[in-house]
């Protein structure tokens, strides 16, 4: 299921002395299968782009096709129910839309809202519950008894119990120390690989681009400067200095072992692995070459 | 030597309604004009510690010290005189209706006369580079620019020490880059003491010392380089290692001798070009 | 307008309400009328702000004016049906009614266009001030009024993301039946009450970190200057309200 946006303009409270153009004439695609990073300042449009993929927000003018689903300035609410059940947004900070008694019961929320029964609803969450990796005896318990990284855990799952086929997260991470960053990334890595499900990750950090992106769609001020896999965006530094954006930390490293005029890259590494098997390769060859 | 600016000895916390003991048996010392970072997985107890040298909690067993005068209920409003705090959530300490009065909010507390509050007001602003939005209102503000708001309103309180409560998690790397480089030019050239709480191992390393927690209990004090150089005891405790670790980490998976030592990335690139050049 | 001191423009709203009671004829609402218009001009406030503000009360207005004109007696009367009847005294009641309300409206408008809500809470504290005589905390109940109107924009923030949230798992706020309706609420109410008070404690370690500890021994920032402006409004009021006195008894 591919998104495609074509000339979408969005504009918060037209008409009025706080009218804000949010996105710009914006024509983007998200391939099938892919895992999309969206890149680009606070204020950038990055979350207004993120609210039309599953109908919050319909364009001022323009459309966004989801699912075979045109969605316009014209289409009514009522048509876009459908259309949140295919898109699952995990948004910043998601435990903040906790509220059932039971674990249990809140990641049952959706499937129920969706048509299936309580008992179905159930077994889909134990199964959701077991692939964030929350313990069973957690299920019975209130959601805000947890530890915030469990609270997450939760949040997460009660969006994976729609069998969502895209799965968006922003900021998927924020607040976590580093053991919770590392083993969330990782699981999304995992039902990326596992259940083919297209990923659309909204991120300050380059270094998750760089690791589990295959394409990136950069925004700036509503529009988007760039559409293209990591590896492309991040091999004009100077580009990225332009529009205030970071390398990841590999790549920082490589540019400046480059500039000691000692070593130099065919191919700029996007992770520590690539930094160190390239570096690996001159050490042992030595003098001025790199695979 | 001379008098610590905070001594800790033998102190303890436990949570009403929990099991275990949110911090055990913790010694620490901290010097004047020290910046000392105190690292930990959430929930490993380093919050706690923040709010129990500020007397927000009161400790089950064991004492604080700050600047020689022990932490007791009554000298607890004269030693908060003495420290100055920032916590996580940007918006969840913003007291006033716009900046400068959020600022003032502390000088209120303190009843400084209104003629000196309006000039500390504006020196701190100035000092963090927010003055020019004195007048706004923290709706029309990022979450960077309200921590620097925060930051004003302890420096306008002239602390001794100021408790870095992550205070930079919430923030984009933006956000974070700013109000890091704001407290090393305090430390630095203002002389605070700072601790700051966090999980960022890159603001770690910019501490002087580091005090790694691990529920409970405090299981690392040390140089940066020294903690650094024990990145696995750093991974167990759920915290991350610094870049140039993980390189030089790689760089042995590849079958090539790494220095021992920690090095910073400088360091890690002069190394390299070094290597290279022997060849 | 702008400039005014919020205790000036709290009270003199508040008398304009008063004396137009005082008003029994066309001459008196006249003067009011020029009284109003000179402060919507004065404010530099598009004139629309103020036809808004009468929008969402127009049918409680439209409602007590047919009253007046149906149930008032004397005068020529021109049209009657059982205890329903239109004559000349209904029309002109029911006019100044009219009058009366679109004014008040206005007034108001021109208070809370003109003066930040803090500033109302501000001059509230100021003139509850001799209650603190009779053991009233003014100082924490201003205090409170100024936090709770700072976290408004917070609040209203929080609750479009929990919104967006709970739509995104399949809720439909404002469809359906009100049972329907009224189940929708609770994953919204619910959220908003934790995060509310996860808040509120966040904000009462953050005060007391700062050394806040009640209102005894605490100087302000933000303080107000009566100026001759405030006077000058004070003695137009003062005028008026003779000039409608007079009229009252022409």
């Amino acid at each position: 299921m591919s998104i495609h946006f074509e000339k979408v303009n969005y504009v918060y409270q037209p008409n009025t002395p706080f009218e804000h153009q949010a996105l710009k004439n914006v024509t983007v695609s998200i391939p099938e299968g892919s895992y999309t990073a969206i890149i680009g300042h606070t204020g950038s449009g990055k979350s207004t782009l993120l609210q039309h993929l599953n109908g919050l927000l319909k364009p001022s003018s323009g459309r966004v096709t989801v699912a075979e689903k045109v969605i316009t300035a014209s289409t009514k609410n009522k048509e876009l129910g459908d259309l949140r059940k295919h898109v699952g947004i995990v948004f910043q900070f998601p435990e903040a839309q906790l509220f059932e008694e039971t674990v249990l019961k809140d990641i049952a929320f959706a499937p129920k809202n969706f048509g299936k029964t309580q008992a179905e609803a159930e077994e889909i969450a134990v199964e959701m519950a077991n692939l964030v990796g929350l313990p069973d005896e957690l299920l019975s318990h209130s959601p805000f008894e947890l530890s915030g990284g469990q609270m997450r855990r939760v949040a997460i799952a009660g969006i994976l119990a729609m069998k969502p086929e895209v799965l968006v997260l922003d900021e998927p991470t924020a607040g976590l120390d580093p053991k919770g960053r590392i083993e969330i990334m990782q699981m999304f890595e995992e039902l990326h690989l596992q259940h083919q499900l297209t990923i659309i990750l909204v991120t300050h950090q380059m270094d998750d681009v760089a690791n589990y992106a295959d394409h990136t769609i950069v925004l700036e001020k509503g529009e988007v400067i760039a559409a293209a896999a990591p590896k492309d965006i991040f091999k004009d530094p100077r580009w990225l200095v332009k529009h205030h954006l970071a390398l990841p930390k590999a790549t920082n490293f490589a540019y400046e072992l480059q500039k000691t005029g000692k070593f130099s890259f065919e191919k700029m590494p996007l992770t520590e692995k690539e930094l160190a098997a390239a570096l690996a390769a001159s050490l042992k060859k030595g003098g001025n070459q790199t695979e | 030597m001379e008098e610590p600016m905070i001594e800790i000895s033998d102190l303890s916390f436990q949570y009403p309604q929990q099991e275990s003991e949110a911090l055990s048996h913790l010694n620490l010392a901290v010097a004047a004009g020290e910046w000392l970072a105190v690292i930990g997985h959430n929930g490993s107890g380093k919050s706690t510690l923040a709010k129990l040298i500020d007397g927000l909690l009161i400790p089950k067993t064991g004492t604080i010290k700050i600047a020689g005068v022990q932490l007791t209920s009554s000298t607890l409003w004269n030693i908060r005189k003495n420290i100055g705090m920032v916590f996580q959530n940007p918006d969840n300490q913003f007291v006033g209706a716009n900046v400068e009065e959020d600022v003032a909010f502390g000088l209120e507390n303190q009843g400084v006369p209104r003629e000196t509050m309006i000039k500390r007001v504006e020196a701190a602003l100035t000092d963090v580079g927010m003055w020019d939005f004195a007048q706004h209102e923290p709706a029309r503000l990022s979450g960077g620019q309200k921590q620097r708001v925060a930051l004003a309103g302890v420096i306008a309180l002239q602390p001794k020490i100021i408790i870095m409560d992550e205070a930079t998690s919430m923030l984009d790397p933006e956000g974070r880059k700013e109000i890091i480089q704001l407290i090393q030019n305090l430390n630095k050239k203002n002389g605070f003491t700072v601790i700051s709480i966090t999980h960022d191992i890159e603001e770690a390393s910019l501490a002087q010392r580091v005090v790694v927690i691990d529920d409970g209990l405090l299981v690392q004090d040390d140089k940066p380089a020294k903690v650094f150089q024990r990145g696995a005891a750093l991974i167990e405790s759920g915290l991350d290692i610094p870049f140039s670790e993980k390189l030089k980490n790689e760089i042995r998976n590849q079958g090539i001798d790494v220095p021992q030592e920690y090095l910073t990335e400088k360091g890690m690139v002069d190394w390299l070009c070094q290597f290279i050049s022997k060849k | 307008m702008h400039h005014l001191d919020p205790r000036s423009k709290l009270i003199l709203s508040f008398y304009f309400i008063i004396i137009i009671f005082l008003a029994n004829n066309w001459q008196s609402y006249a003067l009011l009328l020029v009284l109003t218009l000179g402060g919507v001009f004065l404010s530099g406030v598009s004139f629309g702000f103020f036809l808004k503000g009468v929008r969402p009360l127009i049918w409680l207005i439209l409602f007590t004016v047919l009253l007046q004109i149906f149930f008032s007696r004397g005068g020529t009367v021109y049209w009657q049906f059982g205890p329903l009847a239109l004559t000349s005294f209904g029309v002109i009641n029911g006019s100044y009614v009219f009058c009366r309300f679109v004014l008040i409206i206005f007034m108001s408008t021109l208070l809370t266009l003109t003066t930040a809500p803090l500033e109302i809470a501000d001059a509230l504290e100021s003139l509850m001030e001799p209650l603190k005589k009779f053991k009233v905390p003014v100082y924490e109940i201003s205090l409170m009024l100024s936090i709770a109107l700072r976290f408004v924009p917070t609040l209203m923030d929080e609750t479009e993301k929990i919104m967006n949230a709970q739509r995104s798992r399949g809720v439909n706020f404002g469809e359906g039946s009100i049972m329907k309706q009224i189940k929708a609420v609770v994953p919204l109410l619910i959220p908003l009450f934790v995060s509310s008070f996860n808040r509120a404690e966040d904000l009462a370690t953050a005060m007391e970190a700062r050394g806040y500890r009640g209102g005894e021994g605490r100087t302000k920032y933000r303080i107000h200057f009566w100026k001759r402006n405030d006077t000058l409004a004070c003695i137009v009021f003062g005028l008026a309200t003779l000039v409608l006195l007079y009229l009252r008894n022409w």
